[in-house]
């Protein structure tokens, strides 16, 4: 029986190279790698090793192939990549400060019915693995909004050579603010595609909104959902500081 | 004078976000569930478990001291016993300070036993949305369009989840595929406008989306749903296949609609400054600007099918499985997900350039 998977992925990666030529191929090439991170990540955490460390090392690796695989101009991916790290580390505090009070590690009793005849007691702390959930759930989108806020500030940088330097973190506000919305879709619009399964679950079961909103696989769904938002704007402000201090810095160079 | 307009705006929402969290967190009088807070715990056992497959694991026994929040037994205290575990798969380990969420078991009208039923989660859920929510009301008015059509778009959702479960599953594809439409007209006409760079890019979302979702169903077809496993789909309450088609539609409707805006944008105002510009050219700038869109959007969608599955694959792979068995158990409808919705943004970037091409007729695009 042929394997649809297989089928899909080469319709994929032929339709990829005929749109897109070699950025085709590279962005279907960075689909697969990022795949093997992500494997090796899980792999890697169910092995015992810290699951904090690895997360962190897959995600700086899963951004830069993310964005040096996306685009050819070397400035424009550097500071989308040193943006999205920023990025990681505001959202890496934000998900340590937040998580011990919203307690959604694990499996909820909507998953009785998968659990059936495992051994729960792995001796691996579900809660770890919710960090590396929640922290890769966004790279995806803090990437794309670094690269998209990057990619218009370098245009306007280049057709705007007497470009007051004072003012780069104004237009990259600016052009943030036209991306933001398309960008916040994209993610929303992922998670619905995610959990209409679990909604129609609560709709059906007569959920009460008390349990509903207490719950802990709503909890955990809409929290990515918000972290992911705040991710993507701080993407905003910090991809148009970013942009600004390291064009400063070059213009100092120069000068010297 | 714009200043201080900035910073009251500022304040303003940092105060009414801090009136909201704390009222949230003193909320519990409008729960009809009884609410208790963890006043003190107390370890009264640790013991180590292992299992078949030589997991080394811990269960202890805690003793909780609980305080009512509401209700008639309002601030009774009562001591109540809890078990978890080191992993905390199904569990929880409670901590002082913390506000849980209770259930009394009657016997002839009095209480004979309490049990915890979930943790209260509301206050870090509002903490996380106030947060997200005023960094929009900062970013001026089109962070209050991008909210106003996100709460419009959540709205919309519950409406259509609803009938979903009144028509007990059937025309589930139907319901969302009607959904998806009116999410991409409200949505488009929030970000661009009611014009005709809004309906090219609503027609090519439309056109995008339903192509790949074709290509889906083909494949499904020929292969007899080949390798899939659509009964490991997770919460499922009705005919699988059907829901999963729907997921993909609404998953990567945001990744259409923002590429097919990138690029309608740019290649309407390249025919409106250089209105001889054949087809051609335009089918090149369109796949120009595509091409480096592609990529980044479906990983925004592979980062979030994907990191869903993480604690259900560790649990596979601790439970004596193999890779093989635990990717298709797991992560392969997230991994198909994933690649028909890059089939649509791939086919969007053609789709865009050649709808441009017919709605933005030469000479004809003063009202662009």
């Amino acid at each position: 029986m042929p394997n649809a998977v297989i089928i899909l992925a080469v319709i994929l990666a032929a339709l990829m190279m005929v749109v897109g030529g070699a950025t085709g191929i590279r962005a279907f090439m960075s689909i697969i790698l990022n795949f093997i991170v992500l494997f090796l990540n899980i792999a890697l955490i169910s092995w015992s090793f810290p699951a904090m460390a690895i997360t962190i090392i897959s995600s700086l690796i899963i951004l830069a192939i993310t964005i040096f695989m996306g685009s050819d101009d070397d400035r424009i991916t550097q500071n989308a990549f040193y943006s999205s790290v920023l990025v990681l580390v505001v959202l890496v505090i934000l998900i340590v400060l937040i998580k011990p009070h919203l307690m959604i590690q694990g499996f909820g009793n909507e998953n009785n019915e998968d659990l059936e005849g495992m051994s729960l007691l792995i001796g691996i702390k579900f809660n770890d693995v919710m960090t590396s959930t929640m922290i890769i759930s966004t790279l995806g989108a803090v990437a794309e909004a670094a690269i998209a806020i990057a990619t218009g500030l370098e245009e306007l940088i280049e057709t705007t050579p007497d470009l007051d330097l004072a003012k780069i973190f104004h237009h990259g506000y600016d052009i943030g603010k036209e991306i933001i919305g398309t960008a916040l879709n994209t993610l929303f619009f992922g998670f619905f595609g995610s959990f209409l399964g679990l909604f129609t679950w609560y709709v059906k079961l007569n959920y009460s909104f008390s349990e509903f909103f207490n719950n802990k696989i709503f909890a955990a769904e809409f929290s990515m959902i918000l972290i992911g938002f705040i991710g993507v704007i701080s993407t905003v402000p910090l991809t148009a500081w970013v942009i600004q201090f390291r064009q400063r810095h070059a213009e100092k160079h120069d000068s010297v | 004078m714009r200043w201080n307009k900035k910073l009251i705006l500022f304040l303003g929402t940092i105060i009414v976000s801090v009136a909201i969290v704390f009222f949230v967190k003193n909320n519990a009088f409008i729960y009809n569930t009884p609410v208790g807070h963890v006043e003190d715990v107390q370890v009264l056992s640790k013991v180590l478990q292992e299992d078949n497959f030589g997991n080394k694991d811990y269960i202890v026994r805690q003793r909780l001291k609980i305080r009512i929040l509401n209700g008639k037994q309002r601030n009774k205290l009562l001591n109540v016993n809890n078990e978890y575990s080191l992993s905390q798969a199904t569990d929880l380990k409670y901590r002082t300070g913390q506000d849980v969420l209770l259930h009394f078991n009657y016997r002839k009208g009095h209480v004979a036993g309490t049990t915890i039923t979930d943790l209260k989660r509301d206050v870090p859920l509002t903490i996380l949305a106030t947060i997200a929510i005023s960094l929009l009301v900062l970013m001026g008015i089109t962070g209050l369009r991008a909210l106003f059509s996100l709460l419009l778009n959540t709205v919309l959702f519950f409406i259509a989840v609803e009938i979903d479960v009144q028509q007990e599953g059937f025309g589930v594809l139907a319901i969302f595929s009607i959904l998806a439409g009116i999410f991409s007209l409200i949505t488009l006409t929030l970000v661009l406008g009611w014009n005709k760079k809004m309906l090219v890019s609503f027609l090519t979302t439309v056109v995008g989306t339903f192509s790949a979702i074709i290509i889906g169903m083909i494949v499904f077809k020929i292969t007899h749903n080949g390798g899939l496993h659509f009964e490991t789909m997770e919460y499922v309450t009705q005919n699988p296949e059907p829901l999963f088609l729907a997921e993909i539609i609404l998953g990567s409707l945001g990744a259409v609609m923002d590429e097919s805006t990138d690029i309608i944008v740019s290649l309407a105002k390249l025919r409106k400054e250089n209105p001889t510009i054949s087809m051609k050219q335009l089918w090149i700038s369109g796949r120009n600007i595509g091409k480096t869109i592609m990529g980044p959007l479906l990983n925004v969608l592979f980062m979030i099918f994907m990191s869903d599955t993480f604690s259900m694959m560790v649990l596979y792979l601790r439970n004596g499985n193999g890779w093989g068995y635990s990717f298709s158990m797991n992560m392969e409808l997230g991994f198909v997900q994933s690649l028909i919705s890059g089939i649509g943004i791939v086919l969007t970037v053609p789709i865009a350039s050649w709808l441009v091409g017919i709605f933005f007729k030469k000479g004809a695009v003063r009202n662009a």
